[in-house]
Formats: structure tokens, sequence, C-alpha cells
């Protein structure tokens, strides 16, 4: 979760002085190093410990929106290099001075193809990273071959760390405790709990609250109840029916916020019969995403792209496959499997108890699928045998389809669209396809930003659309609940906050 | 001597007993579906390393040859490392195996021994509260067959054993501490914590424990020796106090042996509901990562206490009478 630091030094919080009592529905790793896991509870402890070069927002109506947080001015030199500007005066919690030097380690750091988050565009080598002075840092791309604004949007994804902490290694403290320039400082962790307190040397002053509590509570009746008895200052991931008991209480808030996180229902491209596309097409052609959304409920929001509506780039694909059963049938049959006769048997994996509603839609999904001659079982696993099926393998992968969700903290679509969809990576679809290759490679190589939006909705989007490697069903809506004494608490899409504007 | 000798032949059935558990949680662990290699390496791992590392770690051995390492490991008191908890004890998930930056994986006996109290100390809070609600109750429906208490006994029992405990859990959280605030319900942050799940464990074990207590206290109050006492001018109280109970207790004894192991397995969806801390909830959560060495680790220990458990109550019942031969 990253927070906007604001909300720590706000009056509306000033008053309390409490620890504050997060209960987060999900664990976390072993290894507190930054680059080390792509865990989204992981994540939301470092955006209270740890600093930023910039927020985004990502609000619906303003997807691109930037706030400067350690930086103070981001521009393109050239389509090649990108000048940072930072803050000066900001210490990290072990009090080493916040530099330059820390965004060079950071970044060649984080670039390095051993670690395992991957998030950055190109690996340390294709980097050249100058500091002409302890405040000002210059990327330079031109060794990778790729621009540099790819950089202005990570920026407000990735954690600056301490380039002494760097030094030490990844085996050093990086990988024993966070140390960043954040609101809250990291102690410990106390079995499931992690401990955090107020950093008094803040450079927005001085944080209003003691502390954080980050405890993993994985039931979600039991977080529920925690708050609704005072234990809780918030909790995560309501399910639609825990909001319509709590809704009438005085003393809870609820937040709903249209997320990061689409849910797809990944087809296993390379093994028959969805490395045909038409198969895929027809499989989209079957589903009535309109039904599953009146499954979800207030979980859910309805989107027609890969990419979440709060992402740069999204617009709703004219060619965004809908619900039309006459035309699945005549793909069926252009395919050779003429009212699905021919189709093997196939099975659809899906999980419980971490997505909400995933089994009550994945049955009506299946039953749609069916209807259209498709020979569909479901299978139903728990989280973690569900996790061990999820992703692509040489042959395909198990099952021949698979639900799961995507969710990154930053509005950069590449974080999905190449991580998914470009052969090099295609994580849980498992698509190999020249020609998507290369017009990710166009649209990430554009110039500008501008550039790269209209090659993204005018030939990339369209393109993958017209193969479907993954149907994206819905987008996930955040549902958090808190005392009453946080309802000015606005929590953003990647989970930042920010007392100072109202709850939607 | 007695003792001596029922001591070693318990023990040493224990240890079989203990030996046939641990290879039958052994075997079934490795049939089920879902690899824990992968689970470890992370979804996106290679094969190729995902077979080097089950080779390493020996996981690709029959499983008979697993086994016996295994159990040579854990005669040395060594009964392994978690596979995804780090040292500090938190439940994770989603790390990489090839990431050498990990930090240093939790041993499980740790990890054990650090629920174990907590489970231990709900499971006496249970068992205290079980008792004194059971013996009020069940007592006064044996010394009076047919009468009040004893129809009371009778639906308090019926109604407490149709109660899932999950959803007792939660109904008396929301009841005394959503609405009354009396008392706290989720987590550990000290002994108030335990009061609420013993609650609910306890109305769970109480409707056996009544009517064991009825029907032992009613079947001795029409013993022989019960009239001769009267007749030798012995008062009621003291005949119920020192001979009835006395006898009665016996059935109750050996049933608090089961009770006190199936209380062990009750705790796994009340600490889990609860959150507390306990042995339920590491095992819940350690069957939910697939974290082999911490199920076996559980498995182990747990059938350790029912081994010691029945042993102690069998040891008792031949105490109190010597008639019975274990």
């Amino acid at each position: 979760m990253q927070i906007n630091p604001d909300f720590f030094v706000s009056r509306a919080f000033a008053q309390s002085g409490k620890t504050l009592t997060f209960l987060s529905a999900e664990n976390i790793t072993g290894n507190w190093d930054p680059t080390a896991h792509t865990t989204l509870s992981q994540k939301n402890i470092e955006g209270f410990v740890m600093g930023f070069l910039t927020r985004t927002p990502m609000k619906l109506d303003k997807p691109d929106e930037v706030v400067y947080e350690l930086a103070t001015d981001i521009k393109l030199l050239d389509p090649n290099r990108l000048q940072i500007k930072l803050r000066e005066g900001v210490v990290f919690h072990d009090g080493k001075p916040f530099k330059a030097e820390d965004v060079k380690a950071t970044f060649e750091y984080g670039a390095r193809a051993d670690r395992p988050a991957q998030w950055y565009p190109g690996p340390t080598e294709t980097l050249k990273i100058d500091t002409p002075d302890d405040y000002t840092v210059i990327v330079d791309t031109s060794k990778g071959g790729y621009p540099a604004h790819l950089f202005m949007f990570l920026a407000a994804f990735l954690p600056m760390m301490s380039a002494k902490d760097i030094a030490a290694g990844p085996g050093g403290v990086l990988s024993q405790r966070l140390n960043g320039t954040g609101p809250l400082k990291f102690v410990e962790q106390r079995g499931n709990s992690t401990v955090m307190v107020a950093n008094e040397g803040y450079f927005k002053g001085k944080p209003a609250i003691a502390g954080i509590n980050f405890n993993f509570v994985g039931d979600s009746t039991t977080r529920m109840l925690s708050l609704m008895n005072g234990q809780a200052s918030i909790v995560e991931r309501l399910e639609p029916e825990q909001v319509d008991t709590v809704k009438a209480n005085a003393n809870i808030h609820i937040n709903r916020v249209v997320s990061v996180e689409n849910k797809y229902l990944w087809f296993r491209c390379s093994k028959p019969p969805f490395n045909d596309p038409r198969i895929r097409l027809a499989a989209c052609h079957a589903i009535n995403r309109d039904v599953i959304l009146e499954v979800l409920g207030s979980a859910g929001h309805a989107s027609s792209n890969f990419v979440s509506p709060v992402k740069f780039g999204y617009f709703d694909l004219p060619n965004y496959p809908k619900f039309d059963p006459a035309k699945c049938q005549a793909l069926l049959a252009e395919a050779g499997f003429p009212k699905g006769k021919g189709l093997p048997p196939l099975e659809y994996i899906t999980s419980v108890g971490f997505y909400p509603k995933t089994k009550e839609y994945g049955e009506v999904l299946t039953a749609m699928l069916n209807e259209q001659g498709f020979n569909v079982s479901l299978t139903v696993l728990e989280p973690a045998a569900w996790n061990e099926r999820l992703y692509h393998r040489p042959g395909g992968g198990p099952g021949h389809m698979v639900d799961c969700g995507w969710s990154t903290g930053s509005p950069e679509p590449d974080l999905i669209l190449r991580t998914h969809f470009h052969s090099t990576s295609h994580r849980i679809c498992g698509i190999e396809d020249a020609a998507i290759d290369a017009s990710l490679d166009k649209e990430r190589s554009a110039p500008t930003l501008e550039e790269r939006k209209k090659i993204l909705q005018t030939e990339t989007m369209p393109l993958i659309a017209s193969k479907m490697p993954a149907l994206s069903l819905f987008t996930s809506v955040m549902i958090h609940a808190m005392h009453k004494d946080y309802a000015g608490l606005f929590i953003y899409p990647d989970g930042s906050m920010d007392a100072s504007k109202s709850a939607a | 001597m007695f003792t001596l000798n029922f001591l070693i032949r318990r023990l040493t059935q224990g240890v079989v007993i203990i030996g046939l558990v641990s290879l039958l949680i052994f075997t079934l662990l490795r049939v089920v579906p879902g690899d824990p290699v992968r689970l470890m390496a992370g979804g996106m791992a290679p094969e190729a390393l995902i077979e080097k590392i089950a080779k390493d770690m020996g996981l690709r051995d029959p499983i008979i040859v697993q086994f016996g390492r295994y159990m040579g490991s854990v005669l040395q008191g060594d009964l392994g490392q978690s596979f995804v908890r780090p040292a500090n004890g938190a439940a994770t998930g989603g790390a990489n195996f090839n990431d050498t930056t990990r930090g240093e994986r939790a041993k499980v006996l740790t990890l054990i021994l650090e629920a174990l109290p907590m489970t231990l100390q709900l499971a006496a809070v249970t068992l205290a509260i079980a008792l004194l609600f059971s013996a009020v109750v069940g007592i006064a429906g044996g010394l009076n067959p047919s009468g009040w208490p004893d129809k009371l006994a009778f639906y308090i029992s019926s109604v407490f054993i149709s109660l899932p405990n999950f959803w007792l859990g939660i109904v008396l959280t929301l009841l005394l501490s959503v609405k009354l605030g009396w008392l706290p319900a989720i987590g550990y942050h000290g002994f108030a914590y335990t009061i609420l799940p013993a609650v609910v464990l306890a109305v769970e074990m109480s409707p056996v424990l009544i009517r064991t207590l009825v029907g032992a206290v009613s079947s001795q109050m029409t013993e022989p020796y019960v009239s001769v006492g009267r007749v030798r001018g012995l008062g009621r109280t003291r005949i119920i106090a020192n001979h009835v109970m006395r006898n009665a207790s016996v059935p109750l004894l050996n049933l608090l042996g089961i009770q006190f192991s199936s209380l062990l397995g009750g705790v796994i969806i009340v600490e889990y509901i609860f959150d507390y801390p306990g042995l339920g909830l590491l095992t819940i959560n350690a069957v939910l990562q697939r974290d082999f060495p911490l199920i076996q680790g559980i498995a182990i220990v747990t059938s350790a206490i029912f081994v010691v458990i029945n042993i102690i109550v069998d040891l008792v019942a031949t105490t109190i009478d010597p008639r019975l031969d274990y």
C-alpha cells in the first residue's frame, strides 16, 4: 500500500495519537527487500515506511496524475534521458541523508536480472545513471533502446532504498528490515504483526499517530468483527454482503474505489484447443459479463480492456468481445468444431477464499460456456493449490482456463500488457505471437507519452483484443471499512491514503 | 511395580502409535494435490529448477526413504524447518525459492513450542469452564432422574450439541464483544482474549460431559451401597460427595481423555475465527500453504500429547478404581 503521507500529519487525525491497527487479507513474504517480491500486502507496508519519488492517485477521471514526493521535478531532456530533481533535507530512518546516490543505487539494484520482482523496463546494463550533484539524477536509456519516460510511472511504484543498505548486498540488511524515508518507521515483525512507529523526523512533520500495527488476519469475518468491536481501525477486502451488514453502523465508514486490479479468464494459449484464437474468441462471445457483474454486486466495475480504467491508456475497446451466441457458434464452426462437437473436455481452475465470489461467478461462467457447446468442468481450489497450478509451464500448464486477478500499483499499462502478452514473459496464458510482441515493443519505444497512448489505443490493445489470450471480466472494486474517525481518509486504487480529500 | 510396568507398556504402545500416525500423515501429504516445491519456488519457476530443488531436498525419493530420513532427524529432536515461514514466525507467501536473499526459515519445533502454550492455556480454560458448568447441570440432573433438572440437562445438551462452533463464535463475538463490549475477541493481547474462544469450545464439549454425568450419577444412585449407606446412617451429602461422585468420576475421567484429544482438533476452527495464535491457527495456515514439515511436526506433537493424556487418564482411573486393568 502506498499512502499519501499528508494523512498522517493532518489535523483531522491530530487529536487521536493512537496506534492504528490495519488488518490485511494477505500474508507477507519472508524477505523485506522490496525487489524480492510482488506481494500486495508487503507493498502496502512499504507504502507506510518507504519514500517514493512520486505518488500516483490513479483516479478514474485523471488516471495519469502525478504528485511529487521525494522528487520535486521530473522532465524528459530527450526521449532517452530523464532528469529527476530531488527534495533536499530528507533523511532515511537510520539517519542517512537522502541523496541522488540512493536513487542511482535503487534503480541499478532493482534493474538487476536476478531481482525477482523485475519491474524495470530493462536490465542494469541497459541503464546509465548520472548524478551531476547530490540532488539531480539523469537516467539514460540509450543503451537499452527504450524510452526514458518509462521511469516516470515507475517512479511512483518503486520504493527508494538507501545506497548504504544496497551496498551490503542482497543478503544484507535489505532482507532483514525496511529502512525508508516514509512517515512510519519499521520496528519489527512479531509473528503475523508488522510493527511500525511514527517517524518523528519525517520531512512533512511529525505524524499524528503513534504507529501502525499491520496484521495478517486470513478470515474476512474475523477482520470485520475486529473492526466492529473496536480492536481494528481499518480492514480490507470486504465481501459485498459484509458491506450490507455494516453500512447501517454509525461507527463504521465504508470506502469503495475502482482498483488497479482486473480479473481475468486466462486461456492456456500454448495447447489445444485455445492455441487457436478463434476458439478463444468463441469462448469470449459465449460469456455474458453483465451477468458476472450481477453476481459480484458492489465488488465489480464494468470495463472493456485488459487494464483497469485507472491505468494509463485505458479506453473502452470497440472490438472487445461482447456476449454474442451467434458469433460464438460461427467461430466454433469455422474452427472445425460446430456447436462445440469434437472439442476436448476442458478444465477451468479457480480459487476460493481470496478474491470475492470466484466460485459463484465461476459456476455461472462454466454454465455459459457449456450452453454454447463447450465441455467445461470447474475445479475450485483453495489458494495454495490454485497458486501452484496458476502459471504457464512448458506445454501449457494445468487445465485450459484459469481465473486470476492482476494488480500493480502504478498507472503503467505494460506491467499488465507486457508481463502477460509478450512472448518473453507470458506468465499465465503462455501466448507467443510475433505480431503482439512487435506491437508491444513499438508502444514501449514511443518517444513521448502522447504517442505511446495513441499506439496503445489504436494498435496494441485492439490487436490483443482480436486474439484474446485472456478475457478481462471486470475491474475489482476495493472495499475498505474503517472506524468513523478515519472517514476522511481517501484510499486510492493502489491503497494510497489522503485525508485532505473526502472519501467518495 | 504395577505403575512402572504400566508406564513401560503404554509408552511402548504410544511410540508405535506415534510412528504409525507419522507415517500416515507423511504419506497422505505426499499424495494430495499440490507440489510444495512449486509453492516454495514460486509459480513462475521453470520445471528444471523445480526438479532440481525437489531432488536436492530428497522429495523425489520413495516415500519410505523420505520417511526414514525424516524420522531419523525427529529422533534427534529435529523436526526440520518450515518450507515457507521465516525465522520471525510470520505466515508468509509469494517469495521465490531461488531468491538467495530470503531470510532464514523458522524451525518447526520453535514454531510449535511458541503456539502450544497458547493452545494448552485455551484448552485448560475450556476444560475448567466445561467441567464447572457440566458438573452443576449434570450432577443435578443425575440426582433427579426424570425431574426438571434432568430435563433441563437434556435440553441444554441438545441445544449445545446443535450449535456449530464457527457460528457460535461469531454470534458470541457480536454479542459479548461488539454489542456489550465485555470481552475482547480477536487475536491475543492478554488472558482475557482466551475467555471467549474457551466459552465456545466449552459449549461444544459440555453436552457429552453433561450426559455422561447424568447417566453415571443416576446409575450410581441406584447401586446397593447407596441404600446401605443410608441404613448405616450416612447423610445424603456425604454419600454423594464421598462415594457416588468418586465412582461416577471414572467414566467422566475416561471421557475427558477423549474430549481433550478432540479439543485439540476443535481448536483449529475456533482459533482461526478468533485469530488466536495457537496450534490450531498454525495448523490451518500450514495446511493452506502446504507447509509439509510444519504439518508433520504438529501431527507428531499432537499425537504424542494424545498418547500422554490417555496414559495419565488411565493411570488416574486405576488409582481411583483399582479393579480397572489397562
